[in-house]
Parts: structure tokens; C-alpha cells; sequence
């Protein structure tokens, strides 16, 4: 093979997205929608997905397009490239996969409005050509998964000692006065561990904000 | 042409505009027969789960054989508001506005086994949609279920969980002491906590950290109890 499908370069726009400018710990978006689904895995993890997918479309399709857009409403049309893209899917879930699309309906308008998408589209597909740009949503996409499911495993755990909805804490410990912690069902739960993350992610990437 | 100039900006604006619109709604209208199905079905399976079925329904059920169990073992059938069955019209036929209501009977060998009626009501952030059951004696819930909501995962999302629901069954609304209607309250924590034994067949456990949705709950069952008692009033004057 003359070219490997993905160069060293993509390689690393994907690792750049994952880990050193991770949309949450790094960029701090999506911050609004980790607080929403982490209450559960389930919920996390199909959220994570779904906004992986959205945003390497979106970023692809923009990316095509960036020569044409002018520049003084670029964001409406980015706007609507994205909101039309979820509908869409949307509607096929309806109709080819209702149980999924009774899952999802919450998430349609938190993906739509959700910074990453946005972000990443002002940020990296404007001025970037197609391929890339996909990668660099798939990053993105994944990136922000990461970090959601781990929220979402401490979350679930503490506070309702279940993970999938399958029980992980053993009846022992109830028995011998253990309290799932209810905090960690409400947003605040999701605040500190959070805030943890990224205090650790942080600490090993060596990132510090300048003072 | 100029890239940046109010005349490409506004030309580039309706292409966006008609190219998504027109790819929505092609898609939506395409769909349309197959998302009424899906819909349709639902409701059906959400019928059939709120009466309890003597022979559940397998986890994996085909829609084909969900439709010959609904059709078999449901009849539609629509009480006025003086609880009297109003001959030749289906849910289907109601009209928005009128006073009729649309009332499931799950029968077997001819002998009713459950009444079962939708219930709608205001959650906490979204309109929650159901079906809630009753035993042929008119006093006792045989079940409950919420087929469409936009509540919290976790939180009021547990409407739709076994523990919530099941927790219903076998609850009473008439309290045949003081013959008065009871309709199911949901309290905040638990009913052995709350309230006295006496009280207890009238209300259920609620969830922690949804109170909102808990008491949407409880003035969903109010309010549609009422609305059907007084076709209810008459099963139980037989």
C-alpha cells in the first residue's frame, strides 16, 4: 500500500482530540449534557454514541461545504446542517427502531444544542478538508464518551449501587448499614466527580491554565 | 460572484433552508405509515402490560403476535361522562373536546378480568402518558404503566421501572369503611414510614429525589379515577 489509510498525522489529530485537548477535561464543553445522562450508564453510554456520530457527520458535511459558506452566517447554517442531520436520524429510529428512539428522545435536543458539535465545527471543520475533519469529530466524539462513562460508573455505583442497572454492591455491606450516597443521583454528584477528572487528567497530561 | 456579498449570503441562505427542509419533510412523510405502527403497537403492548396478562407476553413477542393476543383478549370501548358504554364507537372515534372516554376490557372466556383506561398528566419536565388498570371489582389497581415520558434518567425516569409500577398492584381506591373513592397517593419516602397500616392499601412508595414527578403522578391517578367513577360507581353498585 502506497498510503496507509490513516497517516501518522490523522493518527494523531484523533489522540490530540482524545487525551491532550479532551473536549471536557481540556476545551471544558459539553459540560451541560455530562451532567444530564450520567446518572445512569446506559444513558451515558448511548449518549456518547450518538454524539460521536453527530458530530463526525456534521464536521464532514460542514467541511465539504466550508469554501461556500459566508462567513456572516456560517453559524446559522452550521445550526441547521446539524439540527436537520439529528432530525433525520431521529426519524429513522422511529421508524425502523422504535425502542432506541423512546431512549433517545431526550437526548435529540441536548445533542443539537450541545457546545462540542458547535465547537468543533467553528474550531476545526471550517478550516479543515473532509477526512480530517471526520476524524476529528470521531476524537471528539470519543473523547467526550470516555470521560462520560466514567462519570456515569461513579455515579451509578455510589448512588444507586448498580451499574447497567445490574446490582454491584453486595447485599453484605447493606445489611451492615451501608447507604447508597443520594447525592450522587442529583447534578451535584456529577459536579465533583467531575471536577476530580479533570483534576486528574490534567495532572498527568501536565496542562495547566495560565494564571 | 462575491462570497461575502448580501446577495450570495442571502442565495446561499435559501438553499440551506430549502434543501433541509425538503429533505425533512420527504423523510418525515416517507416514514410516516411505519412511525403510526410503531405507535400504535406501542400503546397496544402497553395496554396488555397494564392488565397483566394470565400468560405474559414473551420478552421477544413479534408485533404480528402481539396484535392476535390485543385482538383476542382487548375490547375498545368508550364510557360517557354519566359512565354509561356508548354503543358503536371505538377509542379511535373520539373527537377532541368531547366528553367520551376510551376504556380497554381485558376479557377471558367472556369473563372480564381487568378494566384498563390511559391516564395523561404534567410530570416535572415533560407530559407523562399511561395506562392503569383495575380489577373487575372496580376497588382494586391490578396495574399501572407509563409507555411515553421526558423525565430525569435516574431520578423521575423510575416511573417506568418494575419496582415503581409493580408496587401498585393490589392497591385499593375504594375505601369501603367510609365508602369513598381513594384514589392511589404516592408519598415522599416510604408508605411504612409515612403512614399508619390502616392507610397504607391506599398509597405507594415513592422515588427519592423526583417529587415533583411522584406527585404528578399522584394527581394523574386523582384526576382520571374521577373522571371514570362514574362508570366504576355502577360495576361496583352490581
Amino acid at each position: 500500500m502506497a498510503q496507509a489509510l490513516i497517516s501518522k498525522k490523522d493518527r494523531k489529530i484523533i489522540k490530540e482530540a482524545m487525551w491532550d485537548h479532551n473536549p471536557i477535561t481540556f476545551q471544558v464543553l459539553g459540560i451541560c449534557s455530562s451532567l444530564a445522562v450520567t446518572a445512569q450508564l446506559k444513558t451515558a453510554l448511548v449518549m456518547g454514541v450518538a454524539l460521536t456520530l453527530v458530530t463526525a457527520m456534521s464536521n464532514l458535511v460542514i467541511s465539504c461545504m466550508r469554501n461556500m459558506i459566508p462567513s456572516k452566517i456560517r453559524i446559522i447554517v452550521q445550526l441547521s446542517v446539524v439540527s436537520a442531520l439529528v432530525i433525520l436520524a431521529d426519524q429513522f429510529l422511529k421508524a425502523y427502531m422504535y425502542d432506541v428512539s423512546k431512549q433517545l428522545s431526550v437526548f435529540v435536543g441536548l445533542i443539537i444544542t450541545n457546545c462540542i458539535v458547535m465547537g468543533r465545527l467553528e474550531a476545526f471543520a471550517m478550516a479543515n478538508p473532509p477526512f480530517r475533519s471526520f476524524l476529528d469529530g470521531i476524537g471528539n466524539g470519543l473523547g467526550y464518551s470516555a470521560i462520560l462513562i466514567l462519570v456515569a460508573i461513579g455515579r451509578e455505583s455510589l448512588g444507586s449501587g448498580t451499574l447497567l442497572g445490574f446490582h454491584v454492591v453486595p447485599q453484605f455491606l447493606y445489611d451492615h448499614g451501608y447507604v447508597n450516597c443520594g447525592m450522587m443521583v442529583l447534578a451535584p454528584g456529577a459536579f465533583f466527580l467531575l471536577g476530580i477528572i479533570i483534576w486528574i487528567q490534567r495532572a498527568i497530561s501536565g496542562y495547566a491554565e495560565e494564571s | 460572484m462575491d462570497r461575502q456579498g448580501n446577495k450570495y449570503t442571502f442565495l446561499f441562505a435559501l438553499a440551506v433552508c430549502v434543501v433541509c427542509s425538503l429533505a425533512l419533510s420527504l423523510v418525515s412523510e416517507g416514514l410516516r405509515t411505519k412511525k403510526e405502527l410503531n405507535v400504535a403497537l406501542d400503546k397496544k403492548k402497553n395496554i396488555l402490560k397494564s392488565v397483566d396478562l394470565r400468560e405474559p407476553l414473551p420478552a421477544k413477542a413479534k408485533a404480528q403476535d402481539i396484535l392476535n393476543v390485543y385482538a383476542e383478549a382487548i375490547e375498545e370501548t368508550v364510557v360517557d361522562g354519566q359512565g354509561a358504554i356508548v354503543k358503536g364507537k371505538t377509542p379511535e372515534d373520539i373527537q377532541e373536546g368531547e366528553e367520551f372516554y376510551p376504556l380497554y376490557i381485558y376479557k377471558e372466556d367472556g369473563k372480564v378480568i381487568a378494566y384498563c383506561f390511559p391516564i395523561i398528566g404534567k410530570g416535572l419536565w415533560s407530559t407523562l402518558y399511561g395506562y392503569f388498570a383495575l380489577e373487575p371489582d372496580a376497588a382494586t389497581v391490578r396495574g399501572i404503566t407509563f409507555y411515553k415520558h421526558g423525565e430525569t434518567p435516574g431520578l423521575g425516569a423510575e416511573i417506568e421501572k418494575d419496582w415503581f409500577q409493580n408496587d401498585f398492584k393490589g392497591k385499593k381506591i375504594w375505601d369501603i369503611k367510609n365508602n369513598m373513592l381513594m384514589p392511589t397517593k404516592v408519598v415522599k419516602g416510604k408508605v411504612a414510614d409515612q403512614v399508619s397500616a390502616e392507610q397504607a392499601p391506599f398509597y405507594v412508595d415513592g422515588i427519592s429525589g423526583a417529587t415533583m414527578t411522584s406527585k404528578g403522578v399522584t394527581a394523574m391517578v386523582d384526576k382520571w379515577l374521577k373522571a371514570y367513577e362514574p362508570f366504576f360507581s355502577k360495576i361496583r353498585k352490581l
